[in-house]
């Protein structure tokens, strides 16, 4: 049983990544970076003469495992979760942690300047969004009562929280952007860096890279549909379908916006994250607690 | 079936927690070290898990990814060799050859045939000459680190360069080279021996002391909660005066990182970031980018430089 769960996770996870790369590709056009998207060499593999020969090849794996372990918690429909954790929400902030320590891996590890500078600028990325990532999910987990994936979701029949915290959400489109290294945050993946970490692979490594980087946004995206937009829950439709529905709608709406901004620096970032994004989320977190106050929200 | 996924799960996880250990203090790239202790304690809090203590596993897992990665950078940021690519080619035990292993030794390059470890010299001898000409390489790296910030002056690694040294002078020319590298530090054996007597006691104390109380109650699923509720409540005094502190170390910080009413000490003077594009390299072996120009390599530049004086 844990098996079979294990392998269909694992199956959602490749699926998702997959259908997550034709969906980026609709929103990167020529005279723009691709940033994670970009193209990489899946057929020749790459020797770099000064690699380190255990780190490199130890990033896409690391952050592989942080993507698949991620997907465990998340509710893809009434009853199809790997595994229902008490504290699901807080286990999915830091198992994506994993991804960041993969690419800093491979960035050192490859030994290229190009590759050095990216990881710095993925570990400068860490300190600028997840302060205001953890804002963002607090509120939820206020109204909700709980860090469980389900109870979020059920906590949602009624009202969707996005209607009653659209400043939260805002906050976690803006940070979940930034997780996943997309449109305007995208400077670690810089064409001036040659690509960063996806410049110096090749081969199998570029194909985890490929569903790893991939993963991100659909965890994202899918956490994200289920702080904010009620999850599976909706009407006609069954469950699953209201899921995926929701993931690819909010991960549209994500690069979508993100295309319309241009693309901000690593200094820039950090200076929006905190002068900007963690006010915001403590003016969020204020009001949410407001509104319970006031017996706003679910089982008030 | 349970019985055994836990035993190979305590497994999986103590090894990886003593092997991180010893990786850390044997192997010779900074970076790695780093990583390796990241990996120690990521395997303790496996054993946290194990133990149905999983909000206290994920938290060490937190912590542990997010603050050791930026301790990382500034080790780098202060290390002469943060990627260990000069020790790692000098006389190693087996231990430490393990697990610096895949760490490609910088000597081929610049250092043709000058300074080989295996070409019979003494093994100290060796060693401080290895050292005297470990310097240029760090500072090579510092000298690039500085050119990435100060923006795309093409003799940023130069002056940088020029200053690292006269500031490892002071330290750096009296015998040692000032650096402090782990295979000549004459403490390393009696800090093993107390390590290995620390463990023994430890041991000691487990077969002493068997009586060790076994209880079969099941532990509070919603651990979350429950801590939630102690912070708040019972110590709170504790929680909230530790984010007090914190709050004033990032005052602090800021004091600390404005620009200066001392411009006369340049140790102080604003440093601003310029948000210029980096260089492109050349002499990496890589495939040509479109847009290659701009300076020659700074790493590069400041290695050879620092070789040359070196050697005059």
């Amino acid at each position: 049983m844990g098996v079979a769960a294990a392998l269909a996770v694992l199956g959602a996870l490749l699926g998702g990544a997959a259908l997550t790369l034709a969906v980026e590709h609709a929103f990167v056009r020529i005279d723009q970076e691709a940033g994670p998207a970009r193209h990489t060499e899946l057929r020749h593999n790459l020797q770099l003469p000064n690699a380190d020969r255990w780190l490199l090849p130890a990033g896409p794996v690391v952050a592989l495992a942080g993507v698949a372990l991620a997907m465990v918690v998340l509710p893809l429909g009434p009853g199809l979760i790997g595994r229902d954790l008490g504290i699901g929400l807080f286990y999915v902030i830091v198992v994506v942690d994993f991804v960041v320590l993969g690419l800093a891996l491979a960035g050192w590890g490859a030994n290229t300047p190009e590759g050095v500078e990216a990881c710095y600028r993925i570990v400068a990325q860490l300190v600028a969004y997840v302060v205001p990532l953890g804002l963002a999910y607090v509120g939820v987990i206020m109204m909700a009562r709980s860090l469980s994936t389900v109870v979020v979701v059920d906590a949602q029949r009624g009202l969707w929280f996005v209607v009653l915290q659209p400043l939260g959400f805002l906050l976690y489109v803006v940070t979940g952007l930034m997780q996943s290294y997309r449109a305007p945050f995208l400077e670690p993946f810089a064409a001036s860096l040659g690509g960063g970490v996806l410049g110096v692979v090749g081969g199998w490594s570029a194909l985890v890279w490929r569903v790893a980087l991939a993963g991100v946004l659909l965890v994202v995206a899918a956490v994200g549909a289920v702080l904010y937009l009620g999850g599976s829950s909706g009407p006609w439709l069954p469950g699953w379908a209201w899921m995926l529905a929701k993931t690819y709608g909010l991960m549209a709406l994500m690069l979508g916006l993100g295309r319309l901004v241009r693309p901000l620096s690593t200094a820039e970032t950090l200076a929006l994250s905190w002068k900007i994004l963690i006010p915001l989320g403590l003016v969020n977190v204020l009001l949410v607690g407001g509104l319970i106050l006031l017996g706003v929200g679910p089982g008030a | 079936m349970m019985a055994a996924f836990d035993i190979l799960a305590f497994g999986a996880c103590s090894f990886v927690a003593v092997a991180g250990a010893l990786g850390m203090a044997t192997t010779m790239s900074m970076f790695r070290s780093g990583i390796f202790l990241m990996a120690s304690f990521i395997g303790v809090a496996g054993l946290f898990i194990l133990l149905s203590a999983d909000l206290i596993g994920l938290l060490q897992v937190m912590m542990y990814i997010g603050g050791f990665l930026v301790m990382i950078l500034f080790m780098v940021l202060v290390m002469h060799d943060p990627g260990g690519a000069m020790m790692a080619g000098m006389e190693l035990s087996p231990l430490e050859r393990w697990f610096s292993k895949g760490l490609v030794p910088r000597d081929e390059a610049t250092s043709a045939g000058q300074d080989d470890p295996a070409s019979g010299e003494g093994r100290s001898h060796a060693g401080n000459r290895h050292e005297g000409h470990a310097m240029p390489h760090g500072e090579g790296r510092h000298g690039h680190a500085r050119d990435h910030g100060g923006g795309a002056m093409p003799h940023g690694a130069h002056g940088g360069h020029a200053e690292h040294r006269h500031a490892d002078h002071q330290h750096g020319d009296g015998g040692h080279g000032g650096m402090d590298m782990s295979m000549v530090t004459p403490v390393r054996p009696l800090a093993a021996w107390l390590a290995a007597a620390a463990g023994v006691v430890l041991v000691g104390m487990l077969f002493l002391r068997p009586a060790w109380p076994v209880t079969d109650a099941v532990p509070d699923p919603d651990s979350a909660r429950r801590v939630g509720n102690l912070l708040m409540d019972k110590y709170m005094v504790a929680f909230e005066g530790a984010g007090f502190l914190i709050l004033i170390g990032i005052f602090g910080a800021v004091l600390l990182a404005r620009p200066s009413t001392h411009p006369d000490d340049p140790s102080r003077a604003a440093k601003a970031a310029v948000d210029a594009k980096p260089e492109a390299i050349r002499d990496d072996r890589l495939a040509p980018l479109a847009e290659a120009g701009g300076a020659p390599e700074p790493e590069h530049h400041g290695s050879h430089h620092g070789h040359e004086d070196h050697v005059g």
